[in-house]
């Protein structure tokens, strides 16, 4: 609190006296460009240190000399210099500056403050919302990709899955209006109404959110009335999923079964059914002996022979080669908004409506997303200005698909599990005939789901209503001071239910019948007072401080009921249970309040100085240690003003900040992290139980700390034709919230206290430009690539420097694995000719990537433009589980040769590449380090079982044990697009435009069968290719 | 100045007016901080009795897995892992019980520690046992407590015996009765009769040290059998210590619709050779009749196995032929199917007919391994399968009856039938105690150059949490190092 009161000191000290008066001269300020009023334009008189700035509806109001010239400056605007000469009223309109953009780039900071880019110590990159007008992705943040240097998003091939995010290696704050949205749901806001995207790179940027904003920000600004005009805006886009991007391969020449052998008896998988692999007999094997001229066994489909109720035997044949296209649909993705906005002198208004139609590529599968918004503000009086914003958004989808490997995902049931010898179409009746409603119809009924039966029956169904907006009074008590309050909220309420049908085969479960609704809300509150002066002390020293309060509040409900079993099939109903009701529900409400305050120094006209600091008190810490503060300082020094430079730069800035981001949260989900309670175990036979954690907590608990430090520098060349900028940081991570492990016979397994430090360091580079400028023809083109990645520095409760297998200075994505290999990587093998395990994990290799890049590039002839984004990743490993299981499944075309004849026929003839321990021993420390190896080596010789050699392994060492390298390279979209020249478009609209878009054309990858976009494989819907048009009208 | 002043003040009082708040959060509305002792209970008793396990069973020579090389199977495996978090909830109980005064609790509480603790030191060797639980006991984090030193399995079977002497000693029904349990509906003398059965099987299984003079086997084995007012004992199945599966999700047999074990589980030849011997009928209850056979399911013949042993290829090829008998369907597709035994009757039985054939007691060792035999069939008679009739016949058999010089061999191995799938790794445990019956390890799937492994390798998070005390514990016991061969204590 002292230095609280401290800032307080310095605010009133800057608090300066007014000055003489002769006649008084008011105005508007205009922009050229569009006759619109600019607002918060400096109006100084020459010579002289007083002056003003324009309100809201940019009108002005100042007390000079008769004789004197008024300077009119803005950020972005060429400075205007107009004598006066008696005149009572000038208006003026201020040109566009654009000799120097660099140095006139405004952005949006925290707190939604506007800075000129020039005077911030830290990276801040800016995605205008033009770029996502066009093109369209489910989400607005998945049109980020590839486009902001250090900005890692991560998307999905499944439907209404959200894309993650990751800054620096941390997932940053989501935040629109100046409001956070500590729930970042993507779906939320309409991409139509967004005006541009800040993102907020460091720690620096992100100190004046506290500690949600410890990890950076994503700062969405929603666009707002323009004055003077009326603006009616349809945006239309509908896109096709009609091709694969990528699309697993599967075998076709071998069928359901085991160790070659096939015949269907009930469905129940057992005996000569085969347990439900894809090892069966080979497909279309001429056989004289048969009616069909083919082997024939018998299958589910057999007909039942009347005389001996024995099962016909049916051809063996490949019917379903095409089962993976035959089963998906093309998806749709379809686009629309309107809205409509106006300003006058007083204020402006925008109105906008929303809806986004999916269609996935799953049968029966949706998602709808509508939005509406209304915002505007108003200049209640010169000084006093309102801002409103409310949005209303609501997603909804009857059904959606289960992602992740099992029982529930299509894609387990229709690759992975399903030989080639089942026509899929086949089974689009999914009932059995007489059991509709109770019995699914499928070729094995104790591992697998008929897909049809999982679109149709098995539905998530999903409705979410958000709503969320902000208030902001703005009063400005004198040229130099104002104050701000604003308010802003976040809530939903989520409806969300799943409908199991009987006969639904899950793991270890056969449903009989199941409904379960889950009931959240959610409700969030934030409220800053910020009070801001700014003074210009001549023309080295102009300073600004801000000083500000927040109050945070949040508050989550959430009831889920399921029954157990349903009387009555196909009645979803919670009534409708046999067994009891089994629910749960929870509550969990949090506080955090902050003061924080900023100076601004600007000196010397090149040399800004920006210093923070934050008090947090929280109610998610032990009372003792709830409150901290915590600083942060960044310098600015734009070189270019004042040193002679080499002619081909143009510009040229340094920047260096370092700050500290204190955390109480120890679980962004749990406010009560802190506290040791009972857990609910599991009830039997409806006799309640509780546990005891094995986790203590240390009563100690002191805030989480990040540290950072960050230097760029940005550079102009040719008259900032070309522009280079560079960043470099490193973060400290320290006392962190650790469940530091202890030996569980102590009683306890862990004990969270604040333990280890861990460095993220890395570069992030950004090139643009603009390669050719003709009078008819222009190439824009930019290109950034970043790295990061994190080490463990210290690992404080280990004497001995591990965390796990992880040693103090050590990459934190190492990937350790127990199969036991050679130092030179090969595989070794037990007696048995099967793979071996080794007792300690061993290092594999790294996950992270070592690069992602992105290029952008926008091609304008005449009334054509075309762009294009390419981005991707380069060296990292990705472990795939679709290969894997398509290994050992059976499905993987790489497992069609002679090595599976033979052990179709029952013989043994595959070796396994690699090696047997023929001698010799290794030794091992107690963290699995190789502390002496006289292992001797000789080829394995010994024949197994193609088939229970993959079975049983998998073939990994084939595959390098599935981790595959995730480089790749992947044409995100492209867009072609035809402005309709003015005179067709005169009188009716005020622009149009017309646009081909694709999105995901093609992919280079070195991971086969999936997407590496999503950086992980667990089993994903295949990557569509999406073609479509986009329209967009302007009135 | 005046508004800066007004300010000010809004401003302080907007983010500290409600201070005290912070402190209402300071409460989880969610989960409770203390509980009576019987909310623990249930969760202890479904750790403590739920033992059934496929592993087990495939190590035991009772299954064979068909889906790929399983290691339990092929005895390739290395780590198991401890499960000292269930002593954490029983000292919990034990804390619980004496805030409240309800000391039934505290005793039950020696027994479930000594439970968990043996069920340790058998798969390990010497394991923490005096220093452990000092850091939810005690609140003690320091690094005596964080990382305790590893006990002598002498040492803890010695502690182990006294703790359920005590338990033994104190149970009563005339403290504060318990609620909530479980297994014997809140009645201790059942609970009394488990604590010293429990404690007959415990002296049995140190049967290798039965001259130990610290231990005093034989003389605590007689103190319990020759005072059964003092100390009872089971005296039906009716006292089984076993858990009771209900048709309700998450209550259910543990592999009611297990996928897996409907496609993958079949017995072993081994197996099926014993039952057929012997004409057993529990064969009818524990398999199902080969496909290829075509025979009804009471017919001995009916039934083939794999071979443990053999290369996966011999299994799945012989499975796909139809000429292998799966687990019986009962396992896979009856919600309740049969209870968890955590010791049972027949189990008592055996243990005292080995005893009087040890010499440890005197009695009639015959009439003992009979009443087992006879208690194991009924409770294996699922859906009366057999007739009483027919469990007599049984018994009559000539090959039934003990054979002298044979005694030990057939009652360890009517004991191993009794345990098909109801007593978790006991059967392992005793037959790695007497040798019997033989497993086989002669076929091209098996690992560990043959050998049956005799333990576990110690898990990793003692080596990354306690790396000193589990290194000197391996110097002390196994000269070859931490290895699934090496031979503890009690079986040396």
């Amino acid at each position: 609190m002292k230095r609280t009161a401290l800032l307080f000191m310095i605010f009133l000290l800057f608090c300066a006296p007014g000055f003489a008066q002769n006649t008084t001269v008011t105005g508007t300020v205009y922009s050229a460009l569009d006759s619109t009023t600019l607002s918060d334009v400096s109006v100084v008189v020459k010579g002289s240190s007083g002056g003003t700035t324009t309100g809201g509806n940019g009108t002005f109001s100042l007390t000079v000399s008769s004789q004197a010239t008024l300077v009119f400056s803005s950020v972005g605007f060429t400075t205007l210099e107009v004598p006066v000469n008696g005149r009572s009223v000038i208006n003026v309109y201020l040109e566009q500056s654009s000799t120097n953009q660099l140095s006139e780039v405004v952005v949006t900071t925290a707190l939604g403050i506007k800075k000129q880019q020039k005077t911030l110590g830290y990276a801040v990159q800016e995605v205008n919302g033009e770029t996502m007008a066009k093109t369209k992705m489910p989400t607005a943040v998945g049109a980020l990709t590839g486009k902001v240097a250090g900005l890692n998003i991560i998307n999905t091939t499944d439907l209404f899955q959200n894309p993650s995010i990751s800054l620096r290696g941390r997932t940053p704050l989501i935040v629109i209006d100046g409001i956070p949205d500590p729930t970042a749901d993507p779906y939320k806001i309409n991409a139509d109404d967004i005006e541009n995207i800040t993102v907020l790179k460091g720690t620096a940027a992100g100190a004046l959110y506290g500690a949600l904003g410890v990890n950076g920000a994503i700062l969405y600004t929603t666009k707002k009335g323009k004055k003077g005009k009326l603006v009616v805006e349809v945006n239309s886009s509908t896109m096709f999923q009609t091709s694969y991007t990528v699309v697993p391969k599967v075998q076709t020449q071998y069928g359901n079964g085991d160790a070659g052998k096939y015949a269907y008896v009930d469905g129940s998988g057992n005996g000569t059914e085969g347990g439900g692999w894809i090892w069966g007999p080979k497909l279309d094997v001429k056989d004289p002996s048969t009616p069909s001229g083919y082997w024939e066994t018998t299958q589910y489909n057999s007909p039942v022979d009347p005389n001996t109720g024995q099962l016909v035997p049916l051809p063996w044949v490949s019917r379903g080669k095409d089962n993976i296209k035959n089963y998906f649909r093309t998806g749709v993705l379809s686009t629309n908004s309107v809205s409509a906005s106006i300003g006058s002198d007083r204020g402006s208004f925008r109105a906008s409506a929303a809806h986004i139609y999916q269609k996935g590529v799953v049968p029966n599968t949706d998602v709808n997303n509508s939005s509406f918004s209304i915002g505007g503000n108003y200049n209640l009086t010169s000084k006093f200005n309102v801002d409103a914003k409310l949005t209303y958004n609501r997603e909804y989808s009857d059904n959606y698909p289960t992602i992740g490997y099992g029982p529930p995902n299509i894609l387990y049931n229709l690759l992975l599990w399903i030989g080639p010898d089942i026509d899929i179409r086949d089974l689009q009746d999914y009932w059995v005939k007489g059991k509709e409603g109770l019995q699914q119809k499928n070729y094995n009924l104790s591992w697998y789901n008929n897909p049809y039966f999982i679109a149709n029956q098995l539905l998530n169904g999903y409705r979410r209503s958000n709503s969320f907006g902000q208030v902001t009074f703005d009063y400005k008590f004198a040229k130099d001071f104002s104050a701000k309050l604003r308010t802003g909220f976040n809530q939903f309420s989520i409806d969300q239910d799943v409908k199991e049908p009987y006969s639904y085969i899950a793991y270890d479960y056969i449903s009989r019948g199941n409904y379960s609704i889950t009931a959240s809300n959610y409700f969030d509150i934030t409220t800053d007072l910020i009070l801001n002066y700014r003074h210009d002390f001549g023309d080295n020293l102009g300073v600004s401080v801000t000083l500000g309060g927040a109050n945070a509040y949040r508050i989550e409900k959430a009831v889920s009921s399921s029954t157990d079993g349903l009387t009555i099939p196909e009645y979803y109903n919670l009534s409708n249970t046999i067994n009891p009701i089994r629910s749960s529900n929870y509550q969990r409400e949090r506080r955090t309040g902050s003061v924080y305050g900023m100076i601004d120094l600007e000196a010397l006209k090149f040399l800004y100085f920006s210093f923070t600091g934050r008090y947090d008190k929280t109610s998610t810490l032990p009372v003792k240690n709830n409150g901290y503060f915590y600083p942060s300082f960044g310098v600015s020094a734009v070189l270019s003003d004042v040193l002679k430079l080499p002619e081909p730069i143009s510009f040229l800035k340094a920047r260096a900040s370092w700050a500290k981001v204190n955390t109480g949260f120890i679980n962004s989900g749990d406010p009560y992290a802190h506290l040791t309670t009972y857990s609910i175990g599991q009830k039997w036979n409806n006799v309640p139980s509780l546990v005891w954690p094995t986790t203590s907590i240390s009563p100690d608990l002191v805030p989480e700390t990040v540290s950072s430090g960050e230097y760029g520098i940005a550079v102009g060349l040719f008259g900032n034709r070309l522009m280079l900028d560079a960043t470099y940081f490193r973060n400290k991570d320290y006392n962190n919230f650790v469940n530091v492990p202890q030996s569980q016979a102590s009683g306890i397994t862990s004990i969270l206290k604040n333990a280890n430090v861990y460095i993220r360091r890395g570069w992030e580079f950004m090139i643009s430009g603009v390669p050719i400028k003709g009078k008819n023809f222009k190439w824009e083109s930019g290109f950034n690539f970043s790295t990061v990645h994190r080490w463990l520095e210290d690992a404080t409760e280990s004497p001995d420097g591990y965390i796990g297998t992880l040693k103090e200075g050590d990459r934190t994505d190492k990937i350790f694995t127990w199969e036991s290999r050679t130092p030179d990587g090969r595989a070794i093998y037990e007696t048995n000719g099967m793979q071996a395990w080794s007792p300690y994990a061993q290092f594999f290799g790294y996950d992270d990537p070592d690069w992602i890049y992105g290029w952008q590039n926008t091609f304008t002839y005449k009334n054509v433009t075309l762009s294009f984004s390419v981005d991707g990743r380069i060296g990292g490993l990705i472990y795939s589980t679709t290969n894997q299981k398509m290994w050992w499944g059976g499905t993987a075309p790489g497992t069609v040769n002679q090595f599976r004849d033979d052990a179709n026929a029952g013989q043994s003839t595959y070796v396994g590449p690699g090696v047997v321990v023929t001698g010799g021993d290794v030794q091992y420390d107690s963290h699995g380090n190789i502390i002496s190896d006289t292992r001797k080596y000789t080829e394995n010789t010994t024949a197994v079982n193609y088939i229970s050699f993959m079975q049983t392994t998998s073939g990994g060492m084939l595959n390098n044990y599935f981790y595959y390298k995730g480089s790749y390279l992947k044409m995100r979209e492209l867009v072609v697009t035809y402005n309709f020249p003015q005179k067709w478009t005169k009188n009716v609209f005020s622009s149009a435009s017309i646009s081909f878009i694709a999105n995901n054309l093609f992919l280079i990858a070195k991971l086969p069968n999936v997407d590496p976009d999503a950086e992980s494989d667990n089993l994903q819907t295949p990557s569509m290719r999406s073609l479509g048009v986009n329209l967009n009208l302007k009135f | 100045m005046k508004q800066i002043k007004l300010f000010t003040v809004v401003l302080l009082l907007a983010i500290f007016s409600s201070c005290e708040k912070f402190q209402d959060f300071q409460v989880n509305p969610n989960n409770p901080t203390v509980a009576d002792p019987s909310l623990l209970l249930p969760n202890i008793e479904l750790r403590a009795f739920s033992n059934i396990s496929l592993d087990a069973a495939l190590a035991s020579r009772y299954l064979v897995y068909t889906q790929s090389s399983s290691n339990s199977q092929y005895y390739g495996w290395q780590r198991n892992s401890m499960n000292y978090a269930d002593i954490s909830q029983v000292v919990k109980m034990e804390q619980e019980a004496a805030r409240v005064g309800k000391l039934n609790y505290r005793y039950l509480g020696k027994f479930f520690r000594s439970y968990f603790v043996v069920n340790m030191t058998q798969i390990f060797g010497d394991i923490p046992y005096s220093q452990m639980m000092q850091s939810i006991q005690n609140g003690n984090f320091d690094s005596s407590a964080a990382r305790p030193a590893y006990d002598k399995q002498e040492d803890i079977y010695l502690g182990v015996l006294n703790d359920l002497k005590i338990a033994a000693d104190s149970l009563s029904s005339d403290q504060t009765p318990i609620g909530a349990d479980l297994i014997y509906g809140n009645n201790i003398e059942q609970w009394k009769k488990l604590v010293n059965s429990f404690t007959l099987r415990v002296l049995m299984s140190l049967s290798k040290k039965e001259g130990n003079g610290n231990l005093n086997i034989k003389q605590r084995f007689n103190e319990i059998v020759s005072n059964p007012s003092k100390y009872p004992l089971f005296e039906s199945n009716a006292d089984n210590a076993q858990l009771n599966y209900v048709d309700i999700t998450g209550n259910q047999y543990p592999y009611f619709n297990s996928n897996s074990v409907k496609t993958d589980y079949y017995l072993d030849s081994s197996f099926v050779d014993i039952l057929q011997e012997f004409k057993d009928p529990r064969l009818f209850t524990f398999g199902m009749p080969t496909t290829a056979s075509g025979l009804p399911a009471n017919n001995f013949n009916a039934y083939d196995g794999l071979i443990g042993s053999a290369a996966l290829a011999y299994n799945t090829n012989k499975r796909g032929l139809g000429k292998a008998s799966q687990i019986n369907d009962r396992y896979a597709y009856d919600a309740i199917n049969e209870p968890s035994v955590l010791m049972g009757y027949a189990e008592l039985q055996f243990i005292l007919a080995e005893a009087v054939v040890r010499g440890w007691i005197t009695g009639n060792a015959d009439t003992y391994y009979k009443k087992g035999i006879e208690a194991s069939l009924q409770f294996s008679n699922f859906n009366n399968t057999y007739s009483s009739a027919t469990i007599q016949d049984y018994l009559a058999q000539p090959i039934i009856t003990l054979q002298p010089g044979k005694e030990i061999e057939q009652i360890i191995t009517q004991k191993y039938i009794s345990m098909y799938m109801n007593s978790g790794w006991q059967p392992f445990f005793e037959q790695r105690r007497t040798g019997f019956p033989e497993f086989e390890t002669a076929g091209d799937g098996i690992l560990n150059d043959g050998k049956i492994p005799k333990r576990w390798m110690y898990p990793t998070d003692e080596y990354n949490n306690n790396a000193v005390n589990v290194e000197n514990a391996v110097k002390s016991q196994y000269p070859g190092g931490d290895d699934i061969n090496g031979v503890m204590w009690i079986v040396q």
